[in-house]
């Protein structure tokens, strides 16, 4: 059991001692079902500080957020920042550490253990639901979710509304942490890769028939771009119109950058722009599902990913953010490399 | 019955043996397929992934990805890492449904003439009943 | 003109009317978008809302305003690329969207008149569908002159009572619409006259968000621009523009120009969507950006939507649908925030 009070005391204790400029945690929403983001600066708000399955979000963007506004400023505040982490959003540090993004020192993880649990999915909840509107959500000690609609309770064994890459996790207690809270339950997982199972199964017709259909829907409202903690470049190759420009850039080289990948969306160019992002998270993407979360058009975004996670996994025996000190995935080689596609 | 379609391949190679490599096929006069635009690169490794799927996207019907064999590249290292990346780029290529045939990697050395050439000769007959790629193609 | 049509016959009409290309919510997986109807049994009538407004099919995602190229001589030829002539319908579109129309109206109407939009406008016929139950808990289209049964930017209204429709015609165009099932559809009983008027006043008593006392919103914020409540607010923002690409009301867009293929030259001068919330939508070319960072952003939105517009238009630039509120991936919700502005000293 995650003891919320023991983490609310460490929290205003560090923040009392001006260990960190404030402590980024999970609160309770006021109008959604999902815990809202919450950035504490007094010692006294540590008690809106809450843990549950409700608490979604990958906190490490604002990490990010943090660092790159800090390098535009003329006085940077470079303490650290206190920031509870699950253990997905752990290795997600780890890789941030790993290519010299962060510094250990510059953040103090307050880290969470899933336990035997994970995160709600609220999509599988609203399909049991069978429409009707959550209203209140609560959780009781035998690991149910009860959730209070118009119509009356409904209760449901929390493993049954888990999000499906919490059943493939094999992460689900921080790697890496300053204070730990809740207990490692080692976690067996029989196929670590089996959201893969149902296109890797398809014919190469039909897989290509569901990701058209899939990315056609895309409006390239880049949310996916924006809410992932490893998409953290100024200038995005996929997105030919955010060059940076200074006032010593002249016309011809703005006229002759080159265009990638076009800003309108028809499917070619979707396609384009999640692949070439797909690649540039090979090795990177912790599998935090936010992508997935934040499509505005449902589109199964963390498949892509959790492939290139599989080929690391399976053909370098790479796994992601356990180890900062490791080489990344695309700047390493091993003389054992697979070559068996190579002629 | 419309004309025998001819596919057209985008090779990447690189400048030190496998556009040598080509080269030498040339000049001994070695007859092969005409379906290539060769594109000479420094190193197999510095072909990005962007290369290959804007190569697609203007309408190649395959893609042919060429370096130095290992331990022989001039950068030294640059063959390694193309070898991790460009397996990387085949299996994500392979998850959304493009067929295995269209995206190929070799090593051809400089003195391997006729080893480019046959390479060439059979993507050209693997991509002949495959047709033309319409499916990464941007058609406007 | 009034009319009631039986669910059985509703696909009846829309068989009928084969000079309109007709738009209608398709269900997709788990969301339900407008598409091009070919099979009337898709359009799907039982849905909440969708996922995007239908500002879509008059201003599209990529809209194509000229084509360009080189010919034989060597010189550069230009073609303007009008959308297609032809009537359209579009079903099922919620009080909110249509009132959302009437609002990028103001904007795309101005001179110069905007002929893409507008071609798209005049041939279009909108026929409505009351909110029986408020498609989202976040909705609040009531605390800005709307409600779920608003007659405002269409050109009919449809109300589900049980297993039938009551049609009311509001426009010319809607009454020629209706025409075309006037095979299958018959006049309203005082009894079903009566369900509507109930549904009606019921569906607005079931809007449970509200936001109150907007005129004095906007007066605070013209005081407001340098105020601290922007940071704290913005304070968990992503600049992920979701908020801002699902509005009904948001209407920036880019223009670039995409070369289609180089051999011969061809090219294309496309308008595709932007957001306000993009960190690089305000970059000017000398390199520097006046809204360089979230507070000054989160500001640009709710000033435009309750004050510039107010100043420009008279209208609020919001229609309550609250898919920004139920979308957001950090629960910045405009209601709260609006709040917050009302009580600031």
């Amino acid at each position: 059991m995650v003891d919320i009070e023991k983490l609310r005391k460490e929290a205003k204790k560090i923040l009392k001692e001006g260990k960190v400029k404030y402590i980024i945690g999970y609160t309770k929403s006021s109008q959604n079902f999902s815990a809202s983001p919450v950035f504490i600066t007094k010692p006294e708000d540590t008690s809106r500080l809450i843990w549950n399955p409700t608490c979604v979000q990958n906190l490490v963007k604002f990490i990010v957020d943090d660092k790159q506004k800090q390098c535009k400023e003329k006085e940077p505040d470079e303490r650290p920042i206190g920031i509870m982490v699950k253990g997905c959003d752990s290795r997600a540090i780890n890789v941030l550490i790993q290519e010299k993004f962060i510094d250990r020192e510059d953040v103090y993880l307050l880290g969470v253990s899933c336990e035997e649990l994970g995160v709600l999915d609220e999509k599988k909840i609203a399909k049991k639901l069978k429409g009707g509107k959550i209203e209140k959500v609560d959780f009781d000690k035998k690991k149910n979710i009860i959730i209070s609609t118009k119509d009356g309770e409904v209760k449901i064994p929390i493993k049954e509304v888990l999000a499906e890459r919490c059943l493939e996790c094999r992460a689900n207690f921080p790697v890496i942490y300053d204070t730990l809270y809740g207990e490692k339950v080692e976690r067996e997982v029989k196929e670590p890769f089996k959201s893969l199972n149902q296109i890797e199964s398809q014919s190469f017709k039909k897989r290509w028939n569901f990701w058209a259909e899939q990315l056609d829907r895309c409006i390239r409202c880049y949310a996916c771009r924006s809410i992932c903690p490893m998409c953290y470049c100024d200038e995005c190759v996929a997105d030919s119109i955010n060059y940076a420009v200074t006032p010593e850039t002249t016309a011809e080289e703005k006229a002759q950058k080159i265009q990638w990948i076009e800003r309108s969306p028809d499917l070619s160019e979707n396609i384009g722009y999640h692949l070439i992002r797909a690649i540039h998270l090979a090795g990177r993407c912790i599998d935090c599902g936010e992508c997935e979360r934040a499509c505005p058009v449902d589109i199964p975004l963390r498949l892509l990913n959790k492939k290139l996670e599989k080929a690391a996994h399976e053909l370098f025996d790479y796994d992601v953010g356990f180890d900062h000190e490791k080489p990344s995935l695309i700047s390493s080689f091993k003389d054992e490399d697979p070559e068996d596609f190579i002629r | 019955m419309t004309k025998d379609f001819e596919p057209k391949i985008v090779a990447f190679l690189c400048k030190w043996c496998s556009s040598a490599g080509s080269d030498l096929a040339g000049v001994s006069r070695m007859k092969y397929p005409p379906n290539v635009v060769p594109i000479t690169v420094m190193c197999s490794g510095s072909v990005s992934p962007l290369y290959i799927f804007n190569a697609f996207q203007k309408g190649a019907d395959g893609v042919l990805v060429s370096g130095c064999h290992p331990g022989d590249c001039h950068y030294i290292k640059g063959n390694f890492y193309a070898r991790r990346r460009i397996a990387l780029v085949k299996e994500l290529l392979d998850f959304i449904g493009l067929e295995p045939e269209r995206f190929k990697m070799s090593w051809v050395s400089a003195a391997e003439g006729t080893k480019y050439t046959e390479i060439i000769k059979d993507f050209v007959k693997d991509l002949k009943p495959l047709g033309p790629q319409k499916k990464l193609r941007r058609d406007l | 003109m009034e009319k009631i049509l039986t669910k059985k016959e509703f696909p009846t009409w829309i068989k009928n009317l084969e000079s309109y290309h007709v738009f209608g919510p398709v269900k997709k997986e788990t969301i339900w978008e407008y598409e091009k109807i070919k099979d009337p049994e898709k359009l799907d009538l039982n849905f909440p809302n969708t996922a995007l407004s239908p500002k879509k099919i008059f201003f599209p995602q990529r809209e194509v305003i000229l084509d360009f190229n080189k010919n034989n001589k060597g010189e550069p030829e230009i073609n303007e690329s009008l959308p297609e002539k032809k009537p359209v319908v579009i079903f099922g579109v919620r009080s909110c969207d249509a009132k959302a129309l009437t609002l990028t109206d103001h904007v795309f109407k101005e001179d110069p008149d905007d002929k893409y939009y507008l071609r798209r406008r005049n041939q279009t016929t909108i026929v409505g569908l009351t909110c029986n139950e408020p498609p989202s808990k976040n909705c609040f289209c009531t605390s800005l002159d709307g409600s779920p049964h608003s007659k405002e930017g269409m050109d009919i209204l449809m109300t589900e009572l049980e297993d039938k429709y009551y049609i009311e015609a509001i426009t010319d165009k809607g009454k020629e619409l209706i025409e075309k099932a006037k095979d299958v559809s018959k006049n309203p009983s005082e009894k079903d006259k009566d369900e509507l008027k109930k549904v009606h006043k019921a569906s607005e008593k079931k809007i449970k968000r509200q936001i109150k006392g907007l005129s004095k919103i906007t007066d605070k914020l013209k005081n407001m621009f340098d105020s601290s409540l922007w940071d704290e607010e913005s304070m968990s923002c992503l600049k992920c523009g979701i908020c801002t690409y699902l509005c009904p009301t948001c209407h920036c867009f880019d223009i670039s120009d995409e070369v289609t293929s180089s051999s011969p030259l061809k090219g294309q001068r496309v308008r595709t969507w932007d957001t306000c919330q993009f960190p690089y939508f305000t970059m000017h070319s000398s390199g520097h950006n006046p809204r360089p960072d979230k507070a000054s952003r989160l500001r640009q939105r709710i000033l435009h939507k309750f004050y510039y517009f107010v100043d420009n238009y008279g209208d609020y630039q919001c229609t309550g649908c609250g898919r920004c509120i139920s979308k957001c991936p950090v629960d910045i919700d405009i209601i709260e925030v609006l709040e917050k502005v009302k009580d600031y000293e």
